[in-house]
């Protein structure tokens, strides 16, 4: 079940116009490239982007950057107080007649998980509770990958990184629900393997003032250990076995922009990464396997009991998944 | 000391074929230090790795300048200014290619002063390894063979605990392990030539500081990035037939790099001058007219 969609209905309706050149630096097959190319062509040529610290700082390595619009370069905790600063000095300057207000600019944050939920969660947090009027793009590999693929506080259970050999013993922060706790206008959870919804969605929180707040899944090729050309798929397992919801939340209040008929197991998704690979070999690791599928039906039941009441949908069980 | 430099793509394997080139040197009861460059290093972006050798405690640090073996896991390389194959090839005895072509053509090419040595690897891998192998164990056996390390046991041991450390599955470990033996059939100890009395690594020069603008590097030049080329990453190529093409827009939307564009036709066109060939494209075409094309480059 998908949402209606006010802005963007299909592919073709997707702007065609290219605000990142090819020739960067990120891997072939880069899931944050892919995610930060549909945002930029929604959000249009007028933004400064402020990049922590990440994979994604690698875009503009000099003397050549891909973004066809200004940027700007911080420390991985800092990457919103940066962009406090530059959203400040345009609108000084606008109201000192300095600078026409036909210039100003749209202040887009990007940030990886490793800042946004490690590194930089202070500073983070702070813009967010200022009201600061910006975009904030989380492309969301669920680890440091820019330095080795080293374990961050968004790994999901289970998933072997380069400081967790054997499988994190963690679980997933959640992020958007962090970020409803600071009340923003606009936060959403978006996905390139569903380009459509993602343009919508940010098309959408462009006519909210503040904080608008957006995390993607970032497939990672090198990371999660995948052929570059799975990527789009994987991204794809990652919403059809319910692991990445897809949701926005306006002024607090949440509903799912797709919602499976039929969840697949999560065991279709994980099979898919060497990450993971260890759940399955040399001997299967049932019980982290289904606590992987019970959080994730669990999570999809609180959905359907809070957005669907009225509806003939069911509690989903195992017996469900296909 | 014996200095050896490796330089390859991210992906080939370089920084773990230096340390099987250390660990095997380690295991005959060497001195030895490895290192990659750290910084940029991404899948397909240009990469290099050291190791040094000694009977005594190494003291000297940092990137290999006055290399002794120069090792080339992908002669595309040479093309690229930045990633700088020959600095110091001044010094060294002999430049290894992976490479199916003919040395003498490849020293003139490339302008290499010193004897050049290829094996093709590439071939080697897939074949014994499978598509899409790293060159770790092939190439670092390479340099092992190349630095006089020949004794097959002291080979495999270092390709099996340097693979082991990277998860790698036992049996892609015992092809890994198949591959490098069949590396030792090949190639054979090359000499190196003496430094002079009292040679050492180049000077370290104290880093200049600079304020403002001068300073921080600045970019002018809006989507430049289109003229690095990293076309030359791509190992196979998308070719999209048109005449079964329906104009879905998926490739085109799918494309991380923008390497797709629409012409006004709305048919899709591969920027083949870019394309990375991560073959996303191929994969999600729903009417599968994109196909995959070995890269053919002379």
């Amino acid at each position: 079940m998908k949402v209606k969609r006010e802005f963007f209905r299909n592919l073709k309706e997707l702007p065609t116009e290219e605000l990142l050149a090819p020739g960067s630096p990120m891997c072939a097959g880069c899931g944050g490239l892919i995610t930060l190319r549909l945002v930029l062509k929604v959000l249009g040529p007028n933004v400064v982007v402020v990049n922590a610290a990440g994979c994604l700082t690698m875009l503009a390595a000099y003397p050549y950057s891909p973004l066809r619009a200004s940027w700007l370069y911080t420390t991985m905790g800092s990457a919103p107080a940066g962009a406090q600063g530059v959203r400040d000095a345009l609108d000084v300057l606008i109201a000192r007649g300095r600078l026409p207000a036909s210039e100003d600019l749209r202040v887009v944050v990007l940030a990886g998980d490793g800042s946004t939920l490690d590194i930089g969660l202070s500073s983070m947090s702070g813009a967010i509770h200022r009201g600061l009027d910006f975009h904030y793009i989380c492309y969301d590999n669920e680890a440091f990958g820019n330095t080795g693929f080293q374990g961050s506080s968004s790994s999901p259970f289970g998933s072997r990184t380069a400081t967790s050999p054997a499988g994190t013993t963690q679980h997933k922060k959640d992020l958007f629900a962090l970020w409803l706790a600071h009340r923003p206008p606009y936060a959403a959870t978006v996905s390139a393997a569903d380009p459509v919804d993602l343009a919508e969605k940010v098309r959408r929180s462009m006519q909210f003032r503040g904080p608008k707040l957006f995390v993607g899944l970032a497939t990672c090729p090198p990371g999660w250990g995948i052929d570059p050309a799975q990527g789009h798929h994987v991204g794809k397992l990652a919403l059809d076995t319910g692991i990445w919801p897809l949701k926005e939340a306006v002024h607090g209040e949440v509903r799912h922009t797709y919602v499976p008929d039929h969840l697949k197991p999560v065991e279709d998704y994980l099979q898919t990464q060497a990450r993971f690979h260890h759940l399955f070999s040399p001997q299967r690791h049932d019980d982290i396997l289904a606590t992987i599928q019970n959080e994730v039906i669990g999570y999809w039941n609180e959905v359907r009991h809070r957005e669907f009441p009225q509806t003939l949908l069911g509690e989903l069980s195992r017996a469900d998944l296909r | 000391m014996l200095r050896v430099r490796f330089h390859g793509r991210g992906g080939h394997g370089v920084k773990t074929a230096s340390r099987i080139l250390g660990s095997a040197a380690f295991c005959t009861g060497l001195q030895v230090q490895d290192s990659p460059v750290y910084g940029a290093e991404r899948r397909g972006a240009a990469i290099a790795a050291f190791t040094r050798i000694d009977k005594q405690v190494i003291q000297e640090r940092g990137l290999v300048l006055d290399p002794d073996l120069i090792l080339v896991a992908d002669e595309t390389l040479f093309t690229d200014p930045g990633a700088a194959l020959l600095a110091g090839v001044e010094f060294a005895s002999v430049v290894f290619i992976n490479s199916a072509r003919d040395r003498v053509l490849l020293a003139t090419e490339y302008g290499i002063p010193c004897p050049v040595v290829t094996l093709d690897l590439s071939t080697l891998t897939t074949d014994v390894v499978g598509r899409g192998a790293s060159f770790s164990a092939t190439l670092g056996t390479a340099a092992c063979a190349l630095a006089g390390i020949t004794d097959r046991s002291v080979v495999s041991q270092a390709v099996q605990k340097e693979l082991e450390s990277l998860h790698l599955t036992p049996e892609l470990i015992a092809k890994n392990v198949n591959a490098a033996s069949q590396v030792l059939d090949h190639l054979s100890a090359v000499s190196i030539r003496e430094r002079p009395q009292g040679h050492t690594a180049s000077p370290i020069h104290p880093p200049i500081h600079l304020l403002g603008p001068e300073g921080t590097p600045v970019i002018y030049a809006p989507g430049n990035s289109a003229r690095r080329h990293t076309g030359s990453w791509r190992v196979f190529r998308p070719e999209i037939d048109l005449n079964a093409c329906t104009r879905c827009g998926i490739c085109f939307a799918e494309c991380p790099d923008a390497a797709i564009h629409l012409n006004e036709k709305a048919f899709p066109v591969v920027d083949y001058d870019n394309c990375k060939g991560c073959l996303i494209c191929e994969t999600e075409c729903p009417v599968h007219c994109i196909s995959e094309q070995k890269e053919v480059r002379t």
